[in-house]
């Protein structure tokens, strides 16, 4: 298979106080083109680490150790921190889990979307500004030119989390990281979000790796799940194999969780 | 706009105007002689009287607001930009630069400043522009140990990771969004900065080391009266009244913002 994204025997260590904990312990994950990969797992299990040490934007706590990211060709993890900045948000770009804390507080929205235009196109404030009404309808908010005007706190959950992602879809991605986006939010506005990033993946055309620990949502999105146990990828197929022929113990596990939680 | 602050702004407001249009409103010029009118008291001629070589002590004082006023917003913001940037380096990059830039800072609190200032000041002439650079250069070390904490707390926001995510530079992260944010409490603090160098330079210029003569400032004038203080208490009272009249206006601004800032 051809990968948009391979992580090869990835290991991150965190360091506090000369104490050394494990985050992530040879991580292996591919994503092709257009792929929509799951990588679930329970908190802790290192997750969010892999996600973030792909463009090595991760906490000055977190080391790492060995591995290779290789992304079109090169490898991540050797770029200097100039040349990688100019791949995230243009080729990889990430939405988050709390939006609204994800945005800086004391300017509106639209200066935030304009920022991360700006940052890597050349373009006036006003064709900015243009395009960043462009893309608030892309991602179905109402009144975008008022909206623009707003400042992250006087928006809902959801909305703000739209707004993220017209920031990280302003230079059109090759690769969506999408770090537990609807955990914070409530179940309507979660399916209004998945269904959201999956008609913009057909549109735009973007790979997804979409991280969660609640499996029904891979269930509805997922090609491909992988599972993340103690900072290892312990399982990983289709979601036929994942859901009907469950290897690892902590995959049953986490089927069991919320299956629990749907008879409830 | 709370109490404080709107008083706090009507005060200083007034002054500034009174500053900026000296020229026009100072009843005389502040440094005409008048032997005909020495050490008279307030009269609907001289409205504060004169001092002891016949000089209108309103106008003196109007064009005394001046200096004084203008000496307390430059050096302070000498002190805020110099604070902004070494409390921004230390509190993000952190480790040896941190290190360095606070140790710095410790040593300058060592020193009792006001004597620094008066060494210095010595040794250059005491001129205005001397003065506003010698208290800017001296009082920097309470902002940037404020901006230090408030970069540091700023820096483990999520939105700071975001701004990462989406490829901003570190000077982008510095200048556009952790500095934005720390500006509260700075604003405060600067304001009450501002008071306090009014009133340094005003114990310098009653010292003889501030604002020379003929040149009038608040305290200047003060340290005239010093020897008429006996037979002429309006050239005593109103420079000082005028002093503690801003200081307050300024500690208003300064409680008010700090209510609406947080």
């Amino acid at each position: 298979m051809d990968y948009l994204l391979r992580i090869r025997d990835l290991k991150v260590n965190f360091e506090i106080n000369s104490r050394v904990i494990n985050a992530a312990e040879s991580v292996n994950l591919g994503i092709g083109q257009n792929e929509v990969v799951v990588l679930g797992g329970e908190s802790g299990s290192g997750k969010t680490i892999t996600a973030l040490a792909v463009t090595k934007i991760l906490p000055p706590t977190a080391k790492i150790i060995s591995g290779e990211v290789i992304f079109l060709g090169q490898d991540l993890l050797k770029l200097d921190e100039n040349s990688l900045r100019m791949i995230r948000g243009t080729k990889i770009a990430y939405i988050f889990q709390e939006p609204t804390s994800f945005l800086n507080p004391v300017y509106t929205v639209g200066n935030q979307i304009m920022e991360a235009i700006m940052l890597h196109q050349h373009k006036t404030r006003k064709q900015a500004q243009e395009l960043a009404i462009e893309l608030l309808n892309s991602v179905k908010i109402k009144e975008p030119e008022r909206v623009l005007l707003d400042y992250p706190h006087q928006l809902s959950g959801g909305m703000n989390q739209r707004v993220f992602l017209a920031m990280a879809l302003a230079c059109q991605p090759k690769l969506l990281i999408a770090d537990e986006p609807t955990t914070s939010l409530d179940v309507t506005i979660e399916a209004e979000i998945l269904r959201l990033l999956l008609d913009l993946k057909e549109k735009i055309g973007f790979s997804l790796l979409f991280i969660t620990h609640n499996l029904s949502i891979a269930k509805r999105i997922a090609d491909r799940i992988c599972i993340m146990y103690k900072g290892k990828i312990v399982e990983e197929g289709s979601k036929d194999m994942i859901f009907n022929h469950p290897q690892h113990f902590h995959t049953k596990e986490l089927i069991n969780a919320y299956e629990r939680i749907g008879k409830i | 706009m709370n109490k404080p602050l709107l008083s706090g702004v009507l005060i200083i407001g007034i002054f500034t105007l009174i500053a900026i249009l000296a020229p026009l409103i100072s009843p005389y010029d502040p440094s005409v002689i008048d032997q005909n009118n020495l050490l008279m008291p307030p009269s609907s001629k001289h409205l504060l009287g004169t001092d002891s070589l016949g000089r209108d002590i309103l106008s003196r004082m109007i064009y005394g607001a001046r200096i004084s006023l203008s000496i307390g917003l430059i050096a302070v913001g000498i002190a805020t930009i110099i604070g902004l940037i070494l409390g921004s380096l230390a509190g993000f990059y952190g480790g040896w630069i941190d290190t360095l830039i606070m140790r710095f800072v410790d040593i300058m609190l060592c020193f009792p400043t006001f004597f620094l200032i008066l060494a210095v000041v010595a040794i250059l002439e005491p001129s205005i522009f001397n003065i506003m650079v010698i208290i800017g250069l001296t009082s920097w070390m309470g902002i940037t140990r404020l901006v230090r904490a408030e970069i540091l707390s700023l820096k483990e926001r999520e939105f700071i990771q975001a701004e990462r995510a989406i490829g901003a530079s570190n000077f982008r992260i510095i200048t556009g969004h952790l500095i934005p944010n720390a500006m509260g409490p700075v604003l405060v603090s600067a304001t009450l900065g501002i008071a306090g160098a009014i009133l340094l330079e005003s114990a310098l210029s009653f010292l003889g080391l501030g604002v020379q003569p003929p040149t009038p400032s608040w305290g200047n004038i003060l340290i005239e009266s010093k020897s008429t203080l006996g037979v002429a208490w309006w050239i005593t009272v109103f420079p000082g009244l005028a002093i503690l009249t801003v200081i307050l206006g300024f500690n208003f601004i300064a409680e008010g913002l700090k209510k609406i800032l947080g």
